[in-house]
């Protein structure tokens, strides 16, 4: 019987691991990463004929899910001859429709008790189909058949008329829905928006509850106690304190009455202290606020004014609105729209800026806000970073000669003795090339319990330094891989000139480097979140999965660099590998 | 010249002339309405009973959209007054009315001497004598109470 830990595999992606692994195969001898399942567990577990995978000698690569660890030289009994690839996805097909009905039919065979995972249970033939007709490149596919990209994320862009548009629309849609006496008007209909980020359903909500109570905590009506105020003296304004008519006099719905020219002076200094839907009612703790009908009746003669404040509404809507958020750019007016507010990557086709759609710092999974926000503060934080020592060279390891990094690769290799060594750990590359790596995971103390306070403070810093140091490194990586994309463009240019291929020809480096930096982007912010994760299963996963995609970003990076002895084949393959590494780990871990 | 701010001033005096609130007393500088001096008496049954404390009062051309800059001239000993003289008092910050004029700003300050709030402390010292030793927060209250009767009668044209 197969181990409990397989049972979360699914039909979808038996097809794409024997895909993966076909396609990998076509790259002679470029398997070494891939991890590799003994099919025969699969096998057992859903009773497939051997006949359809006997082709691929028993073995399936995995690409990327983390619960199968065989041995790493299976490879070598593939057998060299392949079935088409249409051929082996049309017999697989068919097989899992016999193995459905297998199973269907043998629904309450006891054998199958530790089967029973919902993931297989509803699949159906239509998931087949959907596969194929996504075609090869779609490799990973959800429950319903949809696929499944960690970083997808729908956002449009809005000029400020667009938004503008977009702001009216669902104050409209709100004053079509609730219909009261008096009917809510389209400013205040604004207003109750505002105090609630713009969630249309919380509004409607809370007016079913109680509409009263909702003008009256969105500030529009007085609260009911207060209702009948102690009329200021008869028709003089308490603010200048000179005799005005009456009908000179304006109020809220407090009644709290003052005069046109006192309104005026008054809306002009909040203005310019930059409040807008924020400007309260003049009389002393009176909180009712000003809606922008009122306001622009006030400030309607002023062209200045009116201008500043519908420019400061609109920001403070834009602020309020949780949909909507300004590109950070300097001097771009450029915002964006997410139906669903999550942080995810957002681009600017303006300026160019890139960063994460909620807090609008760089782009960070698969960390979230809240934990990019509390290490960017530790480490700007002094007493963090007066701890630490930056090394920039390190000596060789076997004739400690002094090295200064100058790729981005780990892997580094001695210009003088040529020795191969990790440039994290110091240790022999022999290690990481076949083995686990694991450079990147911390080891935690494990009496740190029974040590004093100050051992754990020092411990503490230890892992803070460990986290630090490594984020630091890939950030420095990704300044270096810049350098590397420059060096291939002159590469790609003189090969060229000497008519070595055509500029087609050598694209593939060029998206080779693009990758490696999106990639190495994403390991650089797997650092702050490992530093803030909790310890146990999902950790060790999590420092598995971390190191798998490290890994595979050093072998590219080593690759690229020299890519003229690199086989163009083996690097398309590697970076295939890479991102699916990355994706798979967005997959599991960044928040959804 | 005749702006709002300086007819409301006006008009703030007129109104301190015809109903003189209890315990305050304060005018425009001979020749700057802008600029006032007062005095507020320390109120009776409280620590600062028998003072005489001077203020400034500054206003600028947006009052009373903007409240004006009120600082004790006189040293004070109180949980939210600054060495400086200057008063943590919120209706002269961010609960700040148009409706509010001399007179209201001054009973606020008047009434703030003895309701200390010790929890946005201006004079930490102060503030936790206040809280911790009532006794020898008095001692130094009536310190600066005798200390205000001694200051400068030059200014007692004030009054």
């Amino acid at each position: 019987m197969p181990q409990k830990s397989h049972l979360s595999l699914k039909w979808s992606h038996i097809i794409s691991w024997n895909y993966n692994f076909y396609q990998a195969k076509l790259q002679e001898g470029a398997l070494s990463r891939h991890w590799e399942v003994d099919l025969s567990e699969i096998y057992d577990f859903i009773r497939w004929e051997h006949d359809v995978i006997s082709g691929y000698g028993g073995q399936v690569a995995v690409g990327g899910t983390q619960q199968f660890l065989c041995s790493a030289d299976s490879r070598r009994n593939c057998s060299e001859t392949l079935p088409n690839f249409d051929t082996v996805c049309s017999g697989i097909a068919g097989k899992m429709s016999e193995a459905d009905a297998d199973m269907a039919s043998q629904g309450s065979d006891p054998d199958d008790e530790g089967l029973s995972d919902s993931s297989y249970q509803d699949y159906s033939d239509e998931d087949i189909n959907d596969y194929y007709n996504y075609g090869p490149d779609d490799m990973e596919q959800d429950d319903r058949g949809q696929i499944f990209d960690p970083e997808a994320f729908e956002y449009f862009l809005f000029n400020k008329e667009e938004a503008c548009q977009f702001l009216d629309e669902k104050v409209t849609e709100l004053t079509q829905t609730i219909q009261f006496s008096p009917q809510v008007s389209h400013t205040i209909g604004k207003v109750l928006l505002q105090a609630h980020q713009w969630v249309l359903s919380d509004v409607m909500e809370r007016f079913r509850e109680d509409s009263v109570q909702l003008m009256v905590d969105c500030r529009i009506l007085p609260p009911p106690s207060r209702a009948k105020q102690v009329e200021p003296p008869p028709k003089q304004c308490p603010v200048c304190l000179q005799a005005q008519e009456e009908k000179d006099l304006l109020s809220l719905a407090c009644n709290h009455k003052f005069c046109t020219d006192c309104w005026q002076r008054y809306f002009q200094v909040q203005v310019e202290d930059g409040v807008a839907t924020g400007v309260e009612c003049m009389w002393s703790d009176c909180r009712l606020i000003t809606t922008e009908e009122f306001a622009l009746s006030i400030v309607k003669n002023d062209p200045v004014i009116l201008r500043r404040y519908q420019q400061f509404a609109f920001n403070d809507y834009i602020k309020g609105h949780y949909q909507l958020r300004w590109c950070p750019g300097p001097d771009c007016d450029v915002l964006f729209m997410a139906p669903q507010p999550l942080g995810r990557k957002v681009q600017c086709k303006k300026c160019k800026t890139c960063c994460c759609f909620r807090c609008l710092k760089d782009y960070h999974v698969p960390a979230d806000c809240p934990t990019i926000e509390s290490w960017l503060r530790k480490c700007a934080d002094d007493s963090e970073t007066a701890n630490y020592i930056s090394a920039h060279t390190k000596d060789c390891p076997k004739c400690n000669i002094c090295i200064e990094k100058n790729g981005g690769c780990n892997h580094m290799q001695c210009f003088k003795c040529k020795h191969d060594f990790c440039w994290m750990c110091l240790g022999d590359w022999k290690t990481h090339g076949s083995e686990y790596y694991e450079c990147s995971r911390y080891k935690e103390n494990p009496n740190i319990a029974n040590e004093s306070a100050q051992a754990q403070a020092r411990e503490a810093l230890k892992k803070y330094l460990f986290y630090f140091e490594r984020w630091e490194n890939h950030q420095k990586s990704l300044k270096l891989e810049e350098q590397t994309f420059q060096r291939i463009q002159h590469r790609i240019k003189e090969k060229v000139m000497n008519n070595m291929g055509t500029w087609i020809d050598w694209q593939y480096l060029l998206d080779a480097a693009n990758l490696l930096h999106k990639c190495r982007y994403t390991l650089e912010y797997t650092y702050p979140y490992a530093y803030y994760q909790d310890g146990g299963p999902r950790k060790k996963l999590f420092e598995y999965q971390q190191a798998q995609l490290e890994a595979e970003i050093e072998n590219l990076s080593w690759k690229i660099e020299r890519a003229e002895q690199t086989d163009r084949g083996d690097l398309e393959n590697q970076m295939d590998i890479t991102e699916k590494r990355r994706l798979t780990l967005l997959r599991d871990f960044s928040e959804s | 010249m005749s702006t709002p701010a300086r007819r409301r001033l006006m008009r703030d005096f007129k109104r301190l002339q015809e109903d003189p609130p209890c315990g305050v007393s304060a005018a425009p500088t001979d020749n700057n309405i802008m600029l006032w001096n007062a005095v507020i008496f320390g109120p009776e049954d409280t620590p600062f009973e028998d003072g005489t404390f001077k203020l400034t009062l500054e206003f600028t051309e947006e009052y009373p959209n903007k409240p004006p800059t009120v600082r004790f001239v006189s040293k004070m000993f109180h949980p939210n007054i600054y060495a400086d003289g200057k008063i943590c008092l919120d209706i002269l910050q961010n609960r700040w009315s148009p409706t509010y004029d001399v007179s209201a700003i001054l009973t606020s300050i008047q009434s703030l001497l003895d309701e200390p709030n010790p929890n946005s402390p201006a004079n930490s010292v102060a503030a936790q004598l206040y809280q911790e030793n009532k006794r020898e927060y008095e001692k130094k209250v009536q310190a600066i109470v005798e200390q205000s009767w001694a200051e400068g009668p030059e200014e007692d044209h004030v009054l």
